[in-house]
C-alpha cells in the first residue's frame, strides 16, 4: 500500500516496525541514521516517516524541521522518552503524530492510517466528515449522528480544527492559536471551557467522553 | 623611656634657647639697648610654646624673665627688682607664653587630626584595594589580615556562628554581640554598652537587610582602652569587610547553584538515557510478544509480565525523580474529565471488574501538572484495580472551593494500624498480591501530590474497601 521510512538506530526495533507495518500491507524501508534517512527521502517514493528522536548522528527535532522544509510527507514520532515537552516540540515542528515506546502495534497502525489519510482529507463539496461528525463550515452547520447541533462560533471552530486534523493530535497551543489567536496560545482554560461545552452537545456521556480525547499536557484528538 | 625623652626635649631646648639669648643679649647689650634685648627673650618663649605647648612655654617665660632680670636688668647679676617695668616684662613674657601655647596647641591638634584623617582615608583606600581583588574569599582574608595587623585581632562572625565559636567569647561578649546585631550599635570594649567586654562588636548592616553579622575586635593587648575615633575608624573598615563578605557569600551561592544545576543536568540526562535504554528492549519484547500472543497463550502471559515490568520501570523512574527532588511541576488548568479519561485509557480493565465514574457537570477546573497528575491517578487506579473484588469507583465532588476526587474499591481495605505506613516505599500489606506492583505506586502518588500542593489520604469506602481521596486546592470556576 504505502512505503514507510522507519528511522531508528536499533535494528531490533526496525525489524519489529517492519513486521507491524507489513501487517497492514505497507512496505517498510529502514534507515539507521539521520544522514541515511535524508538520502532515502531525496530518492523519493516515500509516503510516511516513522522517526525515533534519539538518533546517533542528528537531533531528531532538527530532522523533522528539515523533512518539513522539503516535503509534506507525514512524520510520526516514535519516542522512547516520556518527555511531554519534547513531544509537543516535535508536533509544533510539524510532526503529524507520535507514539511512545513501548508502543502498541495496533495503535501505531491506527496513527499511521490517520496520518496517511490526512493527505487526502475526506472533504466532499465543502463537507467535513469524521466518524459521526458532519460539518458544513460555509453554512456553519454541524451534525452528530445525523442530529443537527447548535454550536457557538468558538465551539464550531475548535470542532472544525479537530475534524480537519482527522484524528491526528492537535496541541493545545495550535488549537488556541488557530481559534483564539496567537496572543492566547497559552490560555488553556479557554480551550477547556470550549471543549467542555462541546462535549455537552456532542458526547453521549460528557463525563466519559468517547469523541474528543485529551492527552495530558499535549493536546486533543478525535477518536 | 622614649616617651620621657619626648616630653623632656622642649624643656631642654627652652633652657638652651634662654641661655643662648641671655648670652647674646648680655654681650650685645650696649648695641641693642634694654628694650630690644627684652624682645629677644620672646623668641625662646614662642619657640617653646609652639613646639611643646603650655608647659615648656611657661617654663621658657619664667626662665626668660629670671634671666632677663639677672643678666640684663640693672642692677645686673642680681634678682632684685626695681620699678614697674620689670614686672611688666615678666607679665608680658608669661602672657605671650600662654597665648602662643594655646594657639599652637590648637593648631597642632588640628594638624594632627588632619594627618590622622588622611591616614585613615589612606588606610580605607588601601583596604578597598585589597578587598576589590578576586576571588572575594582571598580578598577578604587579605583585608582581615591588614586590619588585624594594625588594630588587633578582628574576626567576622555571623549570628548563627556566635555560639559555635563561643570559646573565644565570654557570656558578656555574647550579649554585647547580640546587642550589636539587634540594636545596630557598636558595643563592648571602648563603648558605652557593656564596656567591660573583651571585644568590641561592630554590626555589619547588609544591603536592605538588618545586620545578622558582627565584626569583633579584640581589646588592645597592652590593656589600654580604645578611643572613640579609632573605634569609628575600625567600624568604617569593618563595613568594607562586611561588603566583601557579602560578595564572597554571593559568589559562593552562585558557585553552589552552578554545581547544583550541573549535577541536576547530569541526573536528568542519566534518567532520560536510562528511560531510553530500558524502553528500547522493552519495546522489542512487548512488540514481538504481542505478535505471538494471537497464537500462543504462553506469549500472552509473557506479554502481560513485560507490561508489568514496564510499569515498574516507570515507577522506579518516578521514585528517582522524587528522590532527587528534581520535580518542578508546571501547573495548567485541567478538566478532571480529561485527566480521568486519559488515566482510564492507560489501564487494562480485568474482565471481572467494573469501573464507574461520577463527575458533576459543573465541576470546576483544577490547577495541576498534567503529567504528574496523570501518573498519580494511574497509580491510584492501578492500585484499586489490583485490590478490588468487583468494582472500582471514581467520584469527584466540590467542597468549599476545593475539588476532591475519591478512588474507592470493594477490596479488603486497609486496617487503621497500617494506614500511616501505606504511603511508604516498598510497603505491601500482608495477604496482598505479592507478585504485582512495584511497591512504589502509592509512595509516588503521595510524593507527586505533595509536589503539586495536593493532599492524598486514605479512608474506608462505603463498600468496606479502601478509599483514596485527592484534594485539589485553588479550584477555579469554569468561566464561560
Amino acid at each position: 500500500m504505502s512505503r514507510v521510512l522507519c528511522i531508528d538506530d536499533e535494528p531490533a526495533i526496525l525489524r519489529l516496525l517492519s513486521v507491524v507495518l507489513e501487517h497492514d500491507g505497507h512496505e517498510a524501508i529502514s534507515a539507521a541514521s539521520g544522514r541515511e534517512a535524508m538520502a532515502m527521502l531525496a530518492r523519493g517514493g516515500i509516503d510516511a516517516v516513522l522517526l525515533d528522536l534519539g538518533l546517533p548522528d542528528r537531533d531528531g527535532l532538527e530532522l523533522i524541521a528539515s523533512i518539513r522544509s522539503q516535503s509534506a510527507i507525514p512524520v510520526i514520532v516514535v519516542s522512547a522518552r516520556g518527555d511531554v515537552a519534547e513531544k509537543v516540540a516535535a508536533l509544533d515542528l510539524g510532526a503529524a503524530d507520535y507514539v511512545t515506546k513501548p508502543f502498541d502495534g495496533e495503535e501505531l497502525r491506527a496513527r499511521l492510517r490517520v496520518a496517511l489519510r490526512n493527505g487526502r482529507a475526506s472533504q466532499k463539496g465543502g463537507e467535513l466528515v469524521h466518524g459521526p461528525i458532519r460539518m458544513i463550515p460555509d453554512r456553519h452547520e454541524a451534525e452528530i449522528a445525523g442530529q443537527p447541533v447548535a454550536l457557538t462560533p468558538k465551539e464550531y471552530a475548535v470542532l472544525q480544527a479537530l475534524v480537519e486534523a482527522g484524528g491526528r493530535i492537535m496541541t493545545h497551543a495550535t488549537l488556541l492559536e488557530r481559534v483564539w489567536g496567537k496572543a492566547h496560545r497559552n490560555d488553556v482554560e479557554y480551550l477547556r471551557v470550549a471543549v467542555r461545552a462541546l462535549r455537552l452537545k456532542i458526547e453521549a456521556d460528557p463525563s466519559q467522553p468517547t469523541i474528543i480525547r485529551n492527552e495530558p499536557g499535549i493536546g486533543y484528538r478525535l477518536t | 623611656m622614649h616617651n620621657m625623652r619626648a616630653t623632656a626635649t622642649p624643656y631642654i631646648v627652652a633652657l638652651l634657647a634662654v641661655a643662648g639669648v641671655s648670652w647674646l643679649s648680655s654681650v650685645w647689650l650696649d648695641v641693642l639697648g634694654l628694650a630690644s634685648a627684652a624682645l629677644l627673650f620672646l623668641l625662646p618663649v614662642l619657640y617653646a610654646a609652639t613646639r611643646g605647648g603650655i608647659g615648656p612655654g611657661l617654663f621658657a617665660a619664667l626662665l626668660g624673665a629670671g634671666a632677663f632680670n639677672f643678666f640684663l636688668l640693672p642692677p645686673r647679676f642680681t634678682f632684685r627688682v626695681h620699678g614697674l617695668d620689670n614686672v611688666v616684662s615678666l607679665v608680658v613674657l608669661l602672657a605671650v607664653a600662654i597665648v602662643t601655647s594655646r594657639l599652637a596647641t590648637r593648631l597642632m591638634a588640628r594638624e594632627a587630626e588632619a594627618l590622622e584623617r588622611a591616614r585613615m582615608g589612606e588606610e580605607a583606600a588601601e583596604l578597598s584595594a585589597i578587598l576589590g581583588a578576586h576571588p572575594a574569599r582571598s580578598a577578604l582574608q587579605g583585608g582581615l589580615d591588614l586590619v588585624s595587623g594594625r588594630y588587633g585581632d578582628l574576626v567576622l562572625v555571623s549570628e548563627d556562628a556566635l555560639q559555635s565559636i563561643g570559646a573565644a567569647f565570654s557570656s558578656l561578649d555574647l550579649s554585647a554581640a547580640a546587642w550589636a546585631i539587634h540594636n545596630g550599635d557598636v558595643t563592648g570594649h571602648g563603648t558605652q554598652v557593656m564596656g567591660t567586654a573583651d571585644w568590641t562588636f561592630f554590626p555589619l548592616v547588609q544591603k536592605n537587610r538588618p545586620a545578622s553579622e558582627v565584626a569583633a575586635l579584640a581589646r588592645p593587648a597592652n590593656g589600654s582602652i580604645r578611643r572613640a575615633n579609632q573605634l569609628e575608624h575600625v567600624r568604617q573598615l569593618a563595613l568594607l569587610l562586611g561588603q566583601c563578605r557579602d560578595r564572597d557569600m554571593l559568589e559562593a551561592e552562585r558557585r553552589e547553584r552552578e554545581m547544583l544545576e550541573q549535577s541536576d543536568h547530569l541526573r536528568r540526562t542519566f534518567m532520560a538515557s536510562m528511560a531510553h535504554d530500558f524502553r528500547t528492549p522493552l519495546t522489542v519484547i512487548t512488540g514481538q510478544l504481542a505478535l505471538l500472543a494471537n497464537t500462543s497463550a504462553g506469549a500472552g502471559e509473557a506479554l502481560a509480565a513485560a507490561q508489568r515490568l514496564e510499569r515498574m520501570m516507570a515507577d522506579l523512574l518516578g521514585a528517582a525523580r522524587l528522590e532527587s527532588r528534581s520535580l518542578t511541576p508546571s501547573f495548567e488548568s485541567l478538566d478532571l474529565v480529561d485527566v480521568i479519561a486519559a488515566a482510564c485509557d492507560g489501564t487494562t480493565l480485568p474482565p471481572h471488574l467494573l469501573l464507574t465514574r461520577t463527575l458533576p457537570a459543573d465541576l470546576p477546573f483544577v490547577k495541576a501538572d498534567p503529567v504528574l497528575l496523570h501518573h498519580v491517578l494511574a497509580n491510584l487506579i492501578d492500585n484499586a484495580l489490583r485490590h478490588a473484588k468487583s468494582q472500582v469507583a471514581l467520584a469527584a465532588t466540590q467542597e468549599d472551593g476545593t475539588v476532591c476526587l475519591a478512588i474507592s474499591d470493594d477490596g479488603p481495605g486497609v486496617p487503621q494500624a497500617e494506614r500511616s505506613r501505606i504511603f511508604d516505599r516498598f510497603i505491601r500489606l500482608e495477604g496482598s498480591d505479592q507478585s504485582s506492583g512495584s511497591g512504589l505506586g502509592l509512595a509516588i502518588a503521595k510524593g507527586f501530590s505533595d509536589a503539586m500542593g495536593m493532599s492524598v489520604s486514605i479512608s474506608t469506602a462505603t463498600t468496606g474497601g479502601a478509599c483514596f481521596t485527592l484534594v485539589f486546592p485553588f479550584a477555579e470556576r469554569p468561566c464561560a
